[in-house]
């Protein structure tokens, strides 16, 4: 039996937060003047702890819905809501950043000029909640559980960036999040670290159950990690179809072969490749 | 809508920011100025500057003074002359040196060594080797931009992504066609910021070497608004040094503009979409 | 190649560097010698790895294969160079990357299985060699601590990297072996040797007025100068400390203010919008057209000569850090905020680091300038001093003199630029280590 799947029986089930309601969101750049619409009557429910892959062409819009949950956008129109909470919403256009939804990001946040442990205390040391020792020691134990132990003093840029990612969801697990919000973060990797990456992920998640929300175009990466997968069409932004993951879970990388693996990628390639094409002539630039 | 965005772009928060600040400077600069006329006892450092209202008027008396605009022409056109030459030495020099390791070795160091000597330390020696003034003047103005270009065009060519001179390879790119195609625009946006800052720095040779060579009392073959400054404070009108100030800094913005906009049009797909 | 230039060789690659003289002979002798036309193809991706392959000389091209994302896919290997150790992995048995030759190459190449037989033998040693082999994997790839894991080990020690120092000092010991040096004093003395030429030797028309090599040297070094400066005269020293000093006082003035405005500027739309323009509108004015205004505007004359120093510094400091922090990416402080970190301290964590390798280029030019104004100033209006000194010694005919002080500024306007950048290295140790693992 594959190390994830030993490592995920051990795992609890802890408390299950983090349920995410978008209603009918909508997102238009520069409403005076070139009038682009980002997001049009974008609708989803997430149920908390679940892996939801967003999967869509590049600068169709996730990106900006990703960003409204996290508190960097606002929106025009519609709400959003965390486990009943309004995030923001027509009197509060844009949510505030807190940490119960962190990113991670595209090209990697982690600060170059402090050492990955240092990073990894970031979030508790700046809330000031918890004692500087308390937090150190979390913070080591938490990089030897993802297997990062000898590298708290490095810095992010004399270690790899499959590593830097991991040194990322760490440092983002630290402050017990409900939402951890992906944007593709594993795009700029070699396929062999992306495959570490993803079984690293899944452990990391079940040890956590966190609620994701995760943004690709890599199709086998969405079907391996997702419970569902939500495919977006070319700008404006919305969802297209919903695609269950029936797949169990645990999963580890055997499922790569698996039969109902490759009947979803079947399913779903051709939904996709519709849209890429769409966002091809449509000249989008990426981003 | 049009009408809104006329107005959004009159009434564009920054600009108008810009404008509350200048005043606010400008008011500050009179009041400061007219202290001793006013409050009885001069307010330190600005106390003894002229005020902006002395400056404008005695500003629009110049503008009909034939020996004012002679001065613009004259440092001009010593600005023109040592950039120039800067240029023509300086951008095949910069160019040979990335390309050419052995030359480079050679000659680097040497470079690296004088640099640090400020142009102006050169007036003197300047002046015993060239025959005539005008000529000392031009080779420290060229000496202040020379540098400059060099190492902007060096960082440039350095900074080459080699998959470039691979793929023109793989193309059957003849080396003097590498050159042309791909080492030449690769390194004319450096070229363009190296000479941008090179012409800042050549106005700042040009009225160092004015007012140190001019204000020697030849006068003769002096002229330049580094020259008409230093004048106004010998001969006690405190004004027009602050009219030289600013005509030079005008004169300055405008080649640097006119610079960067020359290099836009050298650069196109620099340009945002 | 006979058996001392294989030693050679290997002595100059990285990862065989520190190896005792009798396992490089032994290793010596596994190697095998080729010879490469300009286009061959050494090996392609997939092929089976057997060799390790070190550059004798020429240039190879080494390309990783389409499902590699290394930091540098593509590389170009010169002499001393080793690649193919995909044959000294645990179960890497075929080739990662396709080797091509660029120009006529000559190779060596050692089996990677006898190579390990060897290292069996000798186990610290081969746990050295696979160390720094190890390095070299670590900083090339995406996945080092995945490949990493496959070097094999000889001892019951873990593999470790090779540290900054021993990379430091290899760099210095190929810097010595390359022409580069040698090429540097060439070019020193050609230009000495054409000042000699042409003001001593030649007499040139224009040059035999100046002031030569021998006379300025015979000057500089002389305990009873001519014109009264040399390095045995206390006078020469105290002009070097009033330049000196003048420019402590600017640099520390304009850092100190220029530093906290530059930050502002870059972190605060509303600061910036309101306090640019004046900026902006101030800084085209040359700084030498401040020297009247200046002598009006203070007292004596050694403040208007600080002053003029200051504002040069000044505008290159604050400007270069406010463009630090524009450029830093959004990202890092989107993190912070995820993080739940305040805007102070986003301020004081991410953007105050984040500014600070502009800073320090701004902080370079900023002293460049402040020597370029202090001179200036010194030359039109000050007293004592190396500006001074050089326009003195003119005026009084004393032309020695003149290069003497030239010469002296050259240096230490050299030696402060590389106490800055020097500082700079020290505060930013990540960057530092960030960049030489860059390789560039």
């Amino acid at each position: 039996m594959s190390a994830v799947l030993q490592k995920a029986e051990k795992a609890e089930k802890g408390a299950l937060k983090g349920a995410i309601r978008i209603e009918d969101v909508v997102k238009i750049y520069d409403p005076e003047g070139a009038a682009v619409m980002a997001v049009d009557h974008c609708s989803l429910d997430i149920p908390a702890g679940e892996i939801c892959m967003i999967v869509g062409p590049s600068g169709c819009g996730k990106t900006t819905l990703l960003n409204a949950i996290a508190g960097f956008h606002s929106i025009s129109s519609g709400k959003i809501f965390l486990d009943d909470e309004l995030l923001c919403g027509p009197e509060k256009p844009m949510a505030q950043p807190g940490s119960d939804r962190i990113v991670v990001f595209q090209n990697g946040a982690l600060f170059p000029w402090k050492s990955n442990l240092d990073n990894v205390a970031f979030g508790p040391l700046m809330q000031g909640k918890l004692g500087k020792k308390e937090i150190y020691d979390k913070a080591r134990s938490m990089m030897a559980d993802a297997g990062l132990s000898g590298t708290e003093h490095n810095f992010p840029g004399e270690v790899s960036s499959g590593l830097r990612r991991r040194v990322e969801i760490v440092r983002a697990l630290m402050n017990e999040p409900k939402v951890l919000l992906f944007d593709e973060p594993y795009r700029a990797l070699d396929s062999l670290t992306k495959s570490v990456m993803h079984e690293a992920l899944l452990e990391i998640y079940y040890k956590n159950k966190v609620t994701i929300f995760f943004i690709t175009h890599d199709l086998e990466e969405a079907i391996f990690l997702g419970h569902r997968l939500v495919i977006m069409s070319s700008r404006p932004c919305k969802p297209k179809k919903i695609i269950d993951v029936d797949i169990p879970h645990p999963r580890d990388y055997s499922v790569l072969t698996s039969t109902r693996y490759r009947q979803l990628m079947d399913e779903t390639i051709e939904l996709v490749h519709e849209e890429a094409k769409k966002a091809f002539s449509a000249g989008e630039k990426e981003g | 809508m049009n009408a809104k965005r006329l107005r959004k772009a009159l009434f564009n928060r920054s600009k108008l920011r810009a404008v509350i600040a200048i005043f606010v400077f400008l008011v500050l600069w009179e009041i400061g100025s007219r202290s001793k006329d006013w409050f009885g006892f001069a307010v330190p450092w600005i106390g003894h500057v002229p005020a902006p209202t002395a400056v404008v008027v005695a500003w629009y008396g110049l503008l009909g003074d034939p020996g004012y605009w002679q001065s613009w022409y004259m440092s001009t056109l010593r600005v023109l002359a040592g950039f120039f030459a800067a240029m023509l030495v300086g951008i095949p020099l910069g160019l040979f040196m990335a390309v050419n390791k052995t030359f480079n070795g050679l000659v680097f160091p040497s470079f690296e060594i004088l640099r640090p000597i400020p142009p102006l330390a050169w007036v003197p020696a300047s002046i015993i080797f060239w025959p005539t003034q005008e000529l000392s003047i031009a080779f420290v103005t060229f000496l202040g931009a020379f540098f400059t270009i060099v190492i902007n065009v060096l960082g440039g060519a350095k900074s080459i992504d080699p998959r470039y001179f691979q793929s023109a390879q793989s193309m059957g790119s003849s080396q003097w066609d590498v050159f042309r195609r791909v080492v030449l625009p690769a390194t004319l946006p450096s070229i363009v910021v190296g000479s941008a800052v090179g012409m800042g720095i050549t106005w700042e040779v040009v009225v160092a070497a004015e007012m140190i060579s001019g204000g020697g009392g030849s006068g003769g073959s002096g002229g330049g608004l580094g020259f008409f400054i230093w004048n106004s404070y010998v001969g006690g009108s405190y004004e027009q040094i602050v009219v030289g100030m600013i005509s030079i800094g005008i004169a300055g913005f405008i080649s640097s503009e006119l610079l960067r906009k020359l290099g836009s049009y050298l650069t196109p797909w620099l340009r945002k979409r | 190649m006979d058996q001392n230039q294989t030693v050679a060789l290997l002595k100059r690659s990285m990862p065989f560097q520190t190896v005792p003289g009798d396992m490089l002979d032994a290793i010596a002798k596994l190697a095998r010698y080729e010879s490469y036309a300009r286009g061959d193809v050494i090996y392609h991706q997939g092929d089976f790895a057997d060799d390790v392959y070190i550059v004798s000389s020429g240039t190879v091209q080494h390309t990783l294969g389409i499902g590699f994302q290394a930091t540098h896919p593509e590389k170009i290997l010169h002499s001393g160079d080793v690649f193919g150790w995909a044959a000294v992995l645990d179960n890497q048995r075929s080739r990662l990357a396709k080797t091509v030759c660029m120009e006529r190459t000559e190779l060596i190449r050692i089996n990677g299985e006898e190579l390990i037989n060897l290292f069996r033998a000798s186990p610290e040693t081969g746990d050295i060699v696979m160390s720094r082999f190890a390095t070299m994997i670590n900083k090339e790839y995406t996945l080092p601590e995945e490949v990493a894991g496959h070097v094999p080990h000889f001892t019951q020690v873990p593999v470790t990297m090779a540290t900054g120092l021993t990379l430091t000092m290899f760099r210095l010991s190929q810097w010595l072996k390359s022409p580069k040096p040698y090429l540097m004093f060439t070019g020193f003395g050609i230009l000495l040797a054409t000042w000699y030429f042409t003001v001593e030797v030649w007499k040139l028309p224009r040059f035999a007025d100046m002031p030569g090599l021998t006379v300025v040297m015979k000057e500089w070094f002389s305990k009873d100068p001519v014109y009264g400066l040399s390095f045995y005269t206390p006078e020469y020293y105290q002009h070097i400390w009033v330049s000196v000093r003048r420019i402590l006082i600017a640099f520390f003035l304009a850092t100190v203010l220029g530093v906290p405005l530059g930050l502002f500027l870059g972190w605060s739309k509303t600061f910036r919008e309101y306090v640019f323009p004046v900026f902006e509108t101030l800084r085209p004015i040359p700084i030498l057209a401040w020297v009247p205004l200046a002598i009006l505007m203070f007292q004596g004359s050694e403040t208007p000569v600080i002053f003029l120093t200051f504002l040069a510094s000044f505008y290159a400091t604050a400007l270069n850090t406010m463009l630090g922090v524009e450029t830093i990416d959004e990202s890092y402080s989107r993190a912070a905020a995820c993080l739940g970190a305040s805007k102070w301290q986003t301020f004081k964590e991410v953007i105050v680091p984040g500014a600070m390798p502009f800073m320090f280029t701004g902080l370079q030019i900023s002293i460049g300038v402040a020597w370029f104004s202090l001179v200036a100033g010194e030359m039109v209006s000050g007293e004592f001093g190396l500006g001074y000194v050089i326009n003195t010694s003119y005026t009084m005919v004393r032309y020695p003199t003149i290069v003497i002080g030239m010469i002296t500024l050259g240096i230490v306007g050299y030696t402060s630029s590389a106490l800055v950048r020097m500082a700079g290295d020290y505060m930013m140790q990540w960057r530092v280590r960030e960049l030489a693992l860059g390789g560039r």
